[in-house]
């Protein structure tokens, strides 16, 4: 009978490759094996019922029924191997011919299906990891250059901050700073509690935002200070009392 | 009949596969949704007012003015609008920023603002404008001349939206301002 693209003698225990005109004599293992299948064509056939064979002979192992069924795949050849199907845990099964096996052993159809919209879908979240990750945000707050607590005689204390857009040439900005805080600590009492300054980055503007509460609410007051003199002041001791920097 | 359930399995695996596939489709779109709803969803507006000092060698001519500055920052646009007065509320000139948000940083609570147009008013005489105004002005008109836009970023150092308040950080002309949030979304 036919198998594929072999020709079974059953009598003679002949299994012929016929492209190749390759014949293969078989082994008693094999042609019990192929016999039993063929039998039972179409239909599962039970491990022991392929060990045990006709009873004419000592039983077959697992281990000569797993290796007969590989040696015939083998010689059956990639394109018919799959004519011969396990089913997991039970035996095997000789399908009747190559067209009524099930389309996921053709190799092609749902599998290559699969693989394409496998490859498809990890091709779109690679794309999308990708956009996000460059979309991360790595940026952190920016850190003030100096920050300081400005004890007053009530008790109370003013955290004074010096934001600067360079870590280098803020000689004039710390000396406002320091004048500054001078000032807050002549206050004897003060409603704000945190004061934020900074300079222009051409040092032509003082900017002073201070941030506190009053009467349970609060209050914010910005001083931006721009100094036409040579040499440039911008706050002494007598203008803060000017303009009531205490609050 | 073993090959009647073979076909079945077939089917159920295509349908698995098919499923997957929507499910996945489905999650990815939605990812995509949110993304640009929370693009789009960034609105904040601030309200910073000033006083500006503008000191001379005599106190006497010392300059003395308000500024408001109205932040306003919605999806992709943002326009920051600095009204200069004198102490008995007239005018002393008005600068009009408009631009394109070009990125959002959380962490630093950063916006990155791309200036595309400048409005100043013509109605007060540039040598009466307050320094910080000229500043303003040379420092934009001097990016507009060199690249067409003026970039600048808007940092929040210190916010709390129970009182209404932040404490914003300019640049780069390195200006810290005190704002009320009139409405945000940060």
């Amino acid at each position: 009978m036919q198998l594929g693209g072999c020709w079974f003698d059953r009598d003679r225990g002949l299994l012929v490759e016929q492209s190749r005109d390759e014949s293969w004599h078989l082994p008693r293992a094999e042609l019990q094996v192929l016999s039993l299948l063929v039998e039972h064509q179409g239909k599962l056939v039970s491990k022991h019922v392929l060990k045990t064979g006709d009873g004419a002979h000592p039983p077959l192992t697992d281990t000569s029924v797993a290796r007969a069924v590989f040696m015939l795949r083998s010689f059956l050849g990639p394109q018919y191997e799959s004519l011969i199907e396990t089913v997991k845990g039970q035996g095997y099964l000789l399908h009747t011919s190559y067209s009524q096996l099930p389309r996921h052993l053709h190799h092609t159809g749902l599998l290559s299906f699969s693989w394409w919209g496998v490859s498809l879908l990890f091709g779109l979240m690679l794309a999308v990891s990708l956009f996000y990750i460059s979309r991360i945000d790595h940026s952190i707050p920016t850190e003030p250059l100096m920050s300081t607590e400005l004890p007053l005689e009530s008790g109370q204390h003013i955290r004074l901050y010096l934001y600067a857009n360079s870590k280098t040439n803020n000689t004039l900005l710390f000396e406002l700073g320091e004048r500054l805080g001078q000032g807050l600590i002549a206050c004897r009492r003060s409603d704000w509690a945190d004061v934020y300054t900074s300079l222009s980055h051409d040092k032509q503007l003082f900017y002073i935002t201070l941030r506190g509460h009053k009467l349970g609410q609060s209050v914010i007051r910005n001083i931006k200070i721009a100094d036409l003199r040579r040499p440039k002041e911008f706050i002494d001791a007598q203008w803060l009392q000017e303009v009531g920097i205490c609050g | 009949m073993l090959s009647g359930y073979r076909r079945l399995g077939s089917v159920a695996n295509w349908l698995k596969w098919t499923i997957n596939l929507l499910i996945l489709s489905a999650l990815i779109a939605a990812c995509g949704v949110i993304y640009l709803q929370s693009v789009s969803n960034k609105a904040v507006i601030f309200n910073c007012s000033s006083e500006l000092y503008d000191r001379n060698d005599n106190a006497q001519d010392d300059g003395k003015f308000y500024l408001l500055v109205d932040v306003l920052i919605s999806a992709s646009n943002a326009q920051i609008n600095y009204r200069y007065f004198h102490l008995d509320g007239t005018s002393a000139g008005m600068l009009l920023m408009q631009g394109e948000v070009q990125s959002m940083k959380p962490n630093s609570m950063t916006y990155n603002v791309s200036v595309k147009t400048k409005t100043e008013s013509e109605d007060v005489a540039k040598k009466d404008w307050p320094e910080h105004m000229k500043y303003l002005s040379y420092i934009s008109s001097l990016h507009f001349s060199e690249s067409g836009t003026h970039n600048l970023s808007i940092q929040i150092l210190d916010s709390d939206a129970s009182q209404d308040y932040a404490v914003v950080l300019f640049q780069p002309s390195n200006t810290v301002c005190g704002c009320r949030i009139v409405n945000s979304r940060i």
